[in-house]
């Protein structure tokens, strides 16, 4: 099995990529499955996903070898899943309706990168040749590498275990449970968010820490999967104008927590060559534009190239298509004129 | 005299150009000898506006002298709650330390959001030392905003702030709903590229800001077009003709991607209007870019047509 990761900031188009390759994959035999953590849901007009199905077998016409498969992220739904599957039977229900539950799906840092861990670890053992991931826009492409450990280490965390143990003894007389220090931020922090709040967060949080360390134990195992180059390759995605300073940055940013970069793509790349003969007024006008455009794109590229030097990572230019990027058609262009299926 | 900079916000969908044009917006007004903050949500901040902003003092000295950037982390900014109630350094490092605190802040729900427009606010209203706390400290306040889904979950989030409206953070509650109610203080500057997905999303994103906020463009920024947007009908006809008679085949390739692009675009312009109820700016897709800030002053160019103090 294989995974490939799309990385980028947002609207550079992750999300197309990603399906184009993991089509690009069936085409090619492999059993595929593109799986979309962008809350905008992109990939659902592209795959003609319909509104409910968070999952669903794409209908290729013609058919490809083996089966293309669209997934999308719903960071509750997984939420809901993994409490269910975690949960003793009496904490469920109590964990499921409580006012703070409402909100840790959005509100708790790294909970969407963590959702996508967990559903990735639910993908990968129902037995896909390659699973294309396409991480969230921007702000959480890098946390969806960091934030899984950090998380799974919430259940190491003695504070929660002390008030999983001794909230509700503790609540009556705090002073007894909690040492000195612990206390004091305790009363501080009541101070700014009130004691009502603080009561209910921590309340909640004593029902949540037994399915956080459920849930911690598969955590590391989908992560170690991702660190290991022989299953995942990375791909930064940017487009013309921006990718040599997007290249150096997620170069950095993986190199430093020890993840390869297999790719750099570049998307919407303008390549065709004008013809000599041109019309006056706006035609005139508009090939002028078209030319100095790719030529300021292709001095980018060429400094991308100079920059990657001799590393391993390669550049895949993705040109841009004459028609807007919607449906399966677009996707199959995009797989024929790019080589997005993984060499391995 | 104004009692405080003008929020100026860019929003719209990501990777459609918020934090360039609200940059190239930025330097335009400091070239001016306007005082500038920018206000950046970008979540990778040196990505995107250290490097935008590199050399900004060789080639535009005014605007370097007059343009400030701040990037406002929600954690950073809860921290300053924390020291603003704990003034003894050693207590407040202890509690924004714990992982009890984290832990509790991180889920409260709205507190960030709540707290970040709270500083927002703080900003605009801030007085200037040396002018005798008469005059704001800035003459605008820009703010490139979330992309749209994270913008409006902020509104959202900001809005449902009740919780904190009774307890230790009231006062601040209260000045929030007093700036953001009145009008004149902040103006909507959406941002969008003729895209069909773009198009979506900033059509979805302005009837919420309607619907919910009762909040209007002042204008919409259409970004990165093609220089057929505003050509006259009967010059979009001849390249209609022209594309027409062009086969397939590579040599005419540039020809039918230009004007096939650039026909579906002065389309699309001109239904955006009507269809968000507010006037359009058009930013030609640049040609050339020697420098980031010479791209960025490039850019700043057609937005002298924004109505004043934008």
């Amino acid at each position: 099995m294989k995974i490939v990761v799309y990385l980028g900031t947002g609207g550079v188009g992750k999300t197309s990529l990603a399906a184009a390759t993991a089509l690009a994959e069936a085409r090619q035999g492999r059993r595929s499955l593109v799986l979309t953590t962008d809350p905008a849901r992109r990939l659902r007009t592209a795959l003609g996903l319909s509104a409910d199905a968070l999952e669903q077998l794409v209908p290729l016409d013609p058919p490809a070898p083996a089966e293309l498969w669209g997934a999308m992220l719903d960071v509750r739904s997984t939420l809901d899943d993994a409490v269910r599957m975690y949960g003793k039977p009496n904490v469920v229900d109590r964990v499921l309706a409580h006012p703070i539950y409402a909100t840790i799906a959005s509100s708790l840092a790294g909970m969407s990168e963590l959702m996508a861990v967990e559903r990735l670890d639910q993908l990968i053992r129902r037995g896909f040749d390659n699973i294309v991931v396409d991480t969230a826009p921007s702000r959480h492409a890098l946390e969806f590498l960091d934030k899984p450990l950090f998380f799974a280490g919430l259940s190491d965390s003695s504070w929660v275990k002390l008030i999983g143990r001794t909230y509700r003894f503790a609540a009556a007389s705090p002073l007894g449970f909690f040492s000195r220090g612990t206390f004091e931020v305790y009363s501080k922090v009541e101070g700014i968010l009130g004691a009502r709040l603080v009561s209910q967060i921590l309340e909640f949080y004593s029902l949540f820490v037994s399915i956080a360390e459920g849930y911690s134990h598969r955590a590391r195992h989908t992560v170690a999967l991702l660190k290991d180059p022989a299953v995942t390759e990375f791909r930064i995605v940017s487009t013309p104008q921006k990718v040599v300073a997007d290249a150096a940055y997620f170069l950095d940013q993986l190199g430093s927590r020890g993840f390869p970069v297999e790719a750099v793509c570049v998307n919407r790349l303008w390549t065709a060559a004008a013809a000599a003969e041109r019309g006056p007024g706006l035609e005139g006008e508009l090939l002028d534009w078209y030319e100095a455009v790719r030529d300021s794109q292709q001095r980018e590229l060429d400094q991308l190239k100079l920059n990657l030097g001799t590393a391993a990572t390669k550049i895949i230019p993705v040109p841009e298509l004459e028609t807007d990027v919607g449906g399966l058609d677009s996707l199959e262009r995009i797989a024929a004129s790019a080589s997005l299926a993984s060499a391995k | 005299m104004d009692e405080q900079a003008r929020v100026v916000v860019f929003c719209g969908k990501g990777g459609v150009g918020k934090t360039t044009l609200c940059l190239a917006d930025g330097v335009r007004n400091a070239s001016a000898g306007r005082r500038v903050l920018v206000v950046t949500s970008h979540p990778l901040k040196e990505l995107a506006v250290t490097i935008s902003l590199q050399g900004l003092e060789a080639e535009f000295p005014t605007a370097a002298q007059n343009l400030f950037v701040v990037h406002l982390d929600a954690k950073d900014l809860l921290a300053e709650v924390v020291r603003a109630n704990f003034p003894i350094a050693m207590l407040a490092g202890a509690i924004l330390d714990s992982s009890l605190y984290r832990n509790l802040i991180e889920v409260a729900p709205g507190l960030k959001e709540f707290y970040f427009l709270v500083r927002l606010q703080q900003l605009a209203e801030r007085r200037a030392r040396e002018s005798g706390a008469s005059a704001p400290e800035f003459d605008l306040l820009l703010w490139d905003a979330p992309a749209s889904g994270h913008f409006l979950g902020t509104l959202r989030a900001a809005r449902n702030f009740e919780t904190y409206l009774q307890g230790p953070l009231a006062a601040a509650g209260a000045e929030l709903a007093r700036f953001f109610s009145k009008t004149g203080n902040v103006a909507l500057l959406p941002v969008t590229t003729l895209e069909e997905m773009a198009l979506t999303e900033t059509t979805e994103m302005c009837n919420a800001l309607r619907d919910e906020f009762g909040l209007a463009p002042a204008r919409v920024l259409m970004n990165m077009v093609s220089p057929a947007v505003g050509a006259k009908a009967e010059e979009l006809e001849r390249l209609r003709q022209r594309v027409k008679e062009t086969g397939p085949g590579e040599s005419g390739a540039a020809l039918r991607f230009a004007a096939g692009r650039g026909l579906l675009e002065a389309e699309r312009a001109q239904t955006l209007a009507p269809a968000l109820g507010a006037a359009t700016l058009a930013v030609e897709r640049a040609r050339h870019w020697s420098s980031a800030v010479g791209l960025l002053a490039k850019l700043g160019e057609p937005l002298e047509a924004l109505p004043q103090g934008l």
